[in-house]
């Protein structure tokens, strides 16, 4: 495959013709203190940490485990790996909120895969969990002590050219057991990127990134830590715990550095505002913001309409707010919306009847009675092509709905020691996505995940519509809903499950009119009836390290306490 | 115990819902289930509030939230005080 255009023949080429004195990375803890390092900073401490890991051993090939907290060192330590021509991952590091059991096994899964030579850990590493991390016979565990202020100069032998070697090692967002490993070569990370600068118009000389999201994702890795990296933009990170705890500090960021490019799921969109006391909101700017770009949820109208109508007073320009359909087996981004279009992504209205039973797109009016509407994630990128196919596995014609496929030229060869994951995955250079969408006039919607769908008497609903339509009820806890499909064995199909939970506990006492309310919203929002409703109270629905509503785990727990609607375990139908 | 100590428990008291249960400052409430772990999010935020520390998340792991009496010497320890 051809290398890349940015000439370079590596990552490292890349960070190395940096102009030194630019700030790179600016980790802020709060808001009396901040670290930066210069591009010269940066490559000092990274060439100080690959011979601390050369001393160890670590060579060409060598995978190299990073579990630390969010900071500039564990960044120069992902690169000390990649200058020696090792395959660095990060991995979460464990935080109050993890589950210890959840953690500890997720942990052992994947350092057994990654058979790695070191695994590099901060001093802080709760000794209870050490004994969880899987280390090969010849491997060791290192503690790096914070080499930030490393002076002398280290030398390194000059790596070969190895664009075609693998860079590292990303994990793809598995929520929960084992995740998958997703190696990607130096040159599928630089063509990713050149097609994704295109696209943004980015420049490094005046481009800015904030950044909340964890490293050991695609988009805080590629998008708030490669891309910065290889174009030489200054990224403004704090860590996804601190934002969670306090996410008005992105309004803060923001304002202070004046960052003109973001990415965040869809959720933030509507957490930010809401967890930020509007008496507050004047205080900030977001005047610099060029593209605030929602990724990594099928994107949402009403999130983006809400973090608009918020913000538009404190600087946020119209056409700021965009999307993207991205994954860590593409490197990163699959399509883009368009930067310089005023009013945003392109939304569109279709009749939901048709949509639903057909699972056609026929275009209506805006407003029009029973339409449904959705928010494009954009346009291709150069050099990536998209499928949509049927459940029969034929190519659909665009405004249908069907599962994702992709092809590009930053597409993963594979997950990293998982040949059987491989080839469920990839088909004849086709990646199978398990996601759902359908394509019109050029632009890709990302609807959800094929396994959430949820099919009723042959009519596909999805989770999100139904949850929308329910989170709006004044009674009930906004993002706090999750709809779900029980398998009805009377009716061999699905049946519609809602569990909400009411903004205070008081409003259990009489539930039936809020529920004779629900009722009547989704079968006037999407002609569904549904089967029970579930009001819990605050808090009782399983949420994500995120903040958002996790749908398997919520499922799992109505399932325990509600046994009698758990036909499906009992029976054999898909052993 | 102290008042915000006795703050935090009626604040955890209704958390969990269960007004009948009884618990002081040095009721194990994480490695025994009463609280999960999304709850401590809040719970941090209420000892930032009970403190006036800005507390750093990231320096603080599951068994410093056990107790109560460990919530405050955690936010003696890592607490920052704001400005």
């Amino acid at each position: 495959m051809a290398g890349s255009m940015t000439g370079f023949r590596n990552l490292i080429d890349a960070l190395a013709a940096a102009p030194g004195d630019r700030p790179f990375v600016t980790a802020w803890i709060d808001e009396d203190e901040q670290e930066t390092v210069t591009f010269a900073e940066f490559q000092r401490c990274a060439r100080s940490q690959a011979k601390m890991l050369s001393e160890h051993d670590v060579s060409v090939g060598d995978r190299v485990i990073i579990l630390m907290p969010q900071s500039i060192p564990a960044m120069t330590t992902f690169v000390g790996a990649m200058m020696l021509g090792a395959i660095p991952a990060f991995l979460a590091y464990p935080n109050f909120k993890v589950e210890a059991s959840k953690y500890r096994s997720g942990l052992a899964g994947v350092t057994a895969n990654l058979k790695a030579k070191v695994v590099v850990i901060d001093d802080a590493f709760p000794e209870e969990l050490l004994g969880h991390v899987s280390v090969s016979e010849e491997a060791r565990l290192l503690r790096t002590s914070d080499s930030k202020n490393v002076r002398t100069e280290v030398e390194l032998p000059e790596l070969e050219s190895h664009s075609e070697g693998l860079a590292f090692i990303q994990h793809s967002a598995g929520t929960t057991g084992l995740q998958k490993g997703v190696a990607l070569t130096h040159s599928a990370v630089l063509r990713q990127l050149e097609h994704l600068t295109c696209a943004l118009r980015v420049d490094g000389a005046k481009d800015s990134v904030y950044s909340w999201l964890p490293l050991y994702h695609d988009m805080g890795l590629i998008a708030c830590f490669m891309l910065p990296m290889v174009y030489h933009m200054r990224v403004v990170m704090q860590s996804p715990l601190d934002w969670v705890m306090h996410p008005e500090t992105m309004l803060e960021i923001i304002s202070k550095y004046k960052c003109t490019l973001a990415w965040m799921p869809n959720f933030a969109f509507q957490f930010v505002p809401r967890r930020t006391p509007r008496n507050r909101w004047a205080q900030y700017d977001l005047s610099s913001a060029r593209a605030l770009i929602n990724c990594s949820e099928p994107v949402r109208s009403s999130s983006m309409r809400e973090f608009e109508s918020a913000f538009s007073c404190i600087g946020l320009k119209s056409g700021t707010l965009q999307s993207s359909y991205a994954m860590a087996e593409n490197v990163f981004a699959v399509t883009q919306s368009e930067v310089n279009r005023p009013s945003g992504p392109k939304q569109i209205w279709a009749d939901g009847q048709r949509f639903r039973s057909m699972h056609l797109i026929a275009p209506v009016a805006e407003g029009t009675p029973g339409a449904v509407s959705f928010t494009s994630s954009g346009r291709l990128l150069p050099n990536n092509e998209v499928r949509i196919l049927s459940e029969s596995a034929t190519m659909l014609a665009p405004g249908y709905v069907g599962e994702i496929l992709i092809k590009s030229d930053s597409l993963f060869t594979g997950y990293y020691n998982r040949p059987d994951l491989t080839a469920k995955a990839i088909a004849e250079s086709w990646c199978h996505t398990g996601d759902l969408g359908f394509t019109l006039e050029d632009e890709l919607y990302v609807i959800g995940r094929k396994k959430d769908l949820l099919i009723v008497g042959g009519e596909n609903f999805y989770p999100q519509d139904i949850e929308e339509i329910v989170a709006s009820h004044p009674a009930l806890h906004d993002g706090r809903v999750v709809a779900m499909g029980l398998y009805n064995a009377d009716l061999g199909t699905e049946d519609i499950v809602v569990v909400a939970e009411v903004e205070r506990e008081e409003l259990l006492t009489d539930t039936a009119e809020v529920e004779r309310e629900l009722r009547n919203l989704i079968v006037a929002g999407i002609g569904v009836a549904v089967r029970t409703i579930f009001l819990k109270p605050p808090k009782w629905i399983v949420k994500s390290t995120a903040g958002k509503a996790a749908r398997s785990a919520t499922r799992e727990k109505l399932l325990k306490e509600h046994p009698e609607l758990d036909v499906e375990s009992g029976e054999s139908k898909d052993a | 115990m102290t008042e915000e100590e006795q703050q935090m428990i009626d604040h955890i008291v209704r958390l969990i819902r269960k007004p009948n249960l009884s618990i002081d400052e040095n009721t194990p409430l994480v490695s025994s289930g009463l609280i999960d772990s999304m709850a401590l999010v809040d719970l941090l935020l209420k000892l930032e509030d009970l403190t006036h520390k800005r507390i750093p998340p990231g320096k603080v792991q599951p068994k410093d939230m056990n107790t109560v009496a460990l919530m405050f010497a955690t936010a003696e320890r890592v607490g920052k005080a704001r400005k």
